[in-house]
C-alpha cells in the first residue's frame, strides 16, 4: 500500500441500503443499479466505520485493534482492496 | 434466528407487494378480487408516503405496486417518487389499457425509469376475440399499451393466464409475443377458482382434462422457445413438478427446490409480505382474509417477526404430508409438497392442507392415466 492512500476518505452513497438480514451477515443494495454486495461480519464492520465517516487509515487502525490475530500487512491490503471494490461498484464515493 | 428447512427467515421483509387501489377499469372473469376486496377503501397519498418511509427504515429493497389497476390512481407518479425517495426499486402490475404517450413521458422522468424493474401487462389472447372473453373489452388497449412500452424500451413482463377460452390459442399467443413482438420471454399461470374466478368458475377454469391438454401444449411451446416461457404455477410449472414427483417416486435421486414429503411449496413468506389497498397487512394476496394488522395502526416489523399466523405459515414446511388431512393415505405423499398454501386455504379453509387444484392423484384419476410423462 502506498502511504498516502491511508488518508483516503470515502463517503457512502446515500442511496445505498444496508440490510442486516440475519445473524450470518448483511448485504448492500444499490437501488439505482440493482447491484447487491454480500457482506460478512468484517465487511459489515468496515461499512459501519464508513457510515461513521472514518477514513481508510482510521478503519485500518480500528480493524487491527478489533482483529488482533490478523497480520497487519494483510489488514491494510484487504481493507484497501475492499474499499476500492465498493467504490468501483458505486456503494462508496471517494471524497477529498 | 428462525429458519425452516433451507429457507432463511430475514429480519425484515425484502419485498413488499402493495395493492395501492381496489379500483379497476376492467372486470376480468378470473380476477382474484371478490366483493369484499372491492369494498375496501384506498388509503390516501400521504398515508402511503408515510408507509414508504417505514419500508425504508426496514431496508426493504423493492415494492410491487398493484391493484386494481395502478394507472387509475391520479397520484401514481407521486407514489412512485415516494418509493424512489425511500431507496427502493419497484415494479408495476397493470392491464396496460391506460398506458399512453403521457404515461410514457411521465414514467421517463427522473429516476422513475431507472428504478423500474418491469411493468407487467396481461395478455390472454392473440386476438380480441379470444383475449376479451376473459378480459372483456381490453385487447386493443392492452396491446397498444404493450407496444408503446416496447417502443420506448421499457422493461416489460407479459403474463398469460391460461383459461378455458385461450387453451387453443396458446400457439398463436406465443408466436405473437415471442416472434412478432420479439419479447425476450413471457410468463404464464392458470385461472384459479378464487375471488371473481369463483363466480365464473365454469366459464374460465380448466377441467382436469383441459389441464392435461394445457400441459401438453405448454411443454411443446417451451421446447419450441427454450428459456422464453416461464411459470411458477399453472400447466407449465406442473409439467416440471409432476415430472420430478414421478421420477422421485420411481426411486431417482433428484435435486429439488422444495422439501419432498412436507408442506414446503411456498417460500414467499420468508422474504415478502403484502399490503391491501386499505392498509391491511396480509401474508399474501392469495390470503386476503388472513388480516394480520393494518399499517395505520400496527408495526409491520412486529407483525413480520412475531405474528403467530406468519409463524404458522413459515412452520408449514415442517408438516409431513403423511400427517396432512386428506393426504395421509395418498401413495404420493412422500414426494408431494402440498402446493400453494393460499389456494389450499381458499379451497379448504386451512393453509395446512394441500391445494386440491394441484393434486397429482386426482389429476391422474380424472384423466384415466398412470404416468403423466407418457401422456404429455
Amino acid at each position: 500500500m502506498i502511504a498516502g492512500e491511508r488518508s483516503i476518505n470515502y463517503q457512502i452513497n446515500p442511496d445505498v441500503v444496508l440490510r442486516e438480514e440475519d445473524a450470518d451477515g448483511a448485504l448492500l443494495f444499490n437501488p439505482d443499479t440493482n447491484d447487491v454486495k454480500v457482506l460478512n461480519n468484517t465487511g459489515l464492520y468496515i461499512w459501519k466505520c464508513c457510515q461513521q465517516k472514518q477514513n481508510q487509515e482510521k478503519i485500518i487502525l480500528s480493524l487491527k485493534q478489533e482483529f488482533e490475530q490478523v497480520p497487519k500487512d494483510q489488514v491494510e491490503q484487504e481493507v484497501g482492496s475492499f474499499l476500492q471494490g465498493l467504490e468501483l461498484a458505486g456503494f462508496l464515493v471517494k471524497s477529498e | 434466528m428462525k429458519s425452516s428447512q433451507g429457507y432463511s427467515f430475514k429480519n425484515t421483509p425484502k419485498s413488499v407487494s402493495i395493492s395501492i387501489t381496489g379500483a379497476c377499469n376492467l372486470r376480468c372473469k378470473y380476477c382474484f378480487y371478490n366483493n369484499e376486496m372491492e369494498q375496501l377503501r384506498d388509503l390516501k397519498t400521504d398515508q402511503w408516503l408515510v408507509f414508504f418511509k417505514t419500508l425504508a427504515e426496514l431496508s426493504v429493497m423493492d415494492v410491487s405496486l398493484t391493484g386494481g389497476e395502478v394507472f387509475t390512481r391520479k397520484d401514481l407518479f407521486e407514489l412512485i417518487d415516494g418509493v424512489i425517495a425511500n431507496r427502493m426499486r419497484y415494479n408495476l402490475l397493470s392491464n396496460g389499457t391506460l398506458v399512453d404517450a403521457q404515461v410514457i413521458e411521465r414514467l421517463s422522468q427522473g429516476k422513475r425509469r431507472q428504478r423500474l424493474d418491469y411493468i407487467q401487462i396481461s395478455i390472454d389472447g392473440a386476438s380480441a376475440a379470444v383475449h376479451n372473453l376473459s378480459r372483456p373489452d381490453s385487447f386493443d388497449g392492452a396491446l397498444r399499451g404493450l407496444k408503446l412500452l416496447l417502443k420506448h424500451h421499457f422493461p416489460v413482463a407479459v403474463r398469460v393466464t391460461i383459461n378455458k377460452h385461450n387453451l387453443q390459442d396458446l400457439d398463436k399467443i406465443a408466436a405473437m409475443l415471442l416472434d412478432e413482438l420479439a419479447l425476450p420471454a413471457f410468463g404464464c399461470n392458470e385461472a384459479m377458482p378464487i375471488g371473481s374466478g369463483c363466480r365464473s368458475d365454469q366459464e374460465v377454469s380448466l377441467s382436469q382434462q383441459e389441464k392435461l391438454e394445457a400441459m401438453r401444449i405448454m411443454k411443446r411451446l417451451a421446447q419450441r422457445y427454450p428459456g422464453r416461457i416461464t411459470a411458477s404455477a399453472g400447466p407449465l410449472a406442473k409439467v416440471k413438478m409432476y415430472d420430478e414427483m414421478e421420477r422421485a417416486r420411481a426411486g431417482e435421486e433428484i435435486q429439488l427446490g422444495w422439501q419432498m414429503g412436507y408442506l414446503s411449496a411456498c417460500g414467499c413468506i420468508y422474504q415478502k409480505i403484502d399490503i391491501l389497498q386499505d392498509g391491511s397487512i396480509v401474508p399474501c394476496c392469495m390470503l386476503p382474509e388472513l388480516k394480520l394488522g393494518n399499517i395505520l395502526s400496527d408495526s409491520l416489523l412486529d407483525i413480520w417477526q412475531n405474528h403467530p399466523t406468519l409463524d404458522a405459515l413459515r412452520n408449514r414446511r415442517s408438516v409431513p404430508m403423511a400427517e396432512v388431512k386428506g393426504c395421509q393415505t395418498c401413495e404420493w405423499n412422500e414426494v408431494c409438497n402440498g402446493s400453494c398454501p393460499g389456494m389450499a386455504h381458499q379451497l379448504t379453509g386451512d393453509f395446512n392442507r394441500a391445494n386440491p387444484e394441484d393434486c397429482i392423484r386426482l389429476f391422474l384419476k380424472e384423466n384415466g392415466i398412470e404416468r403423466i410423462q407418457d401422456a404429455i
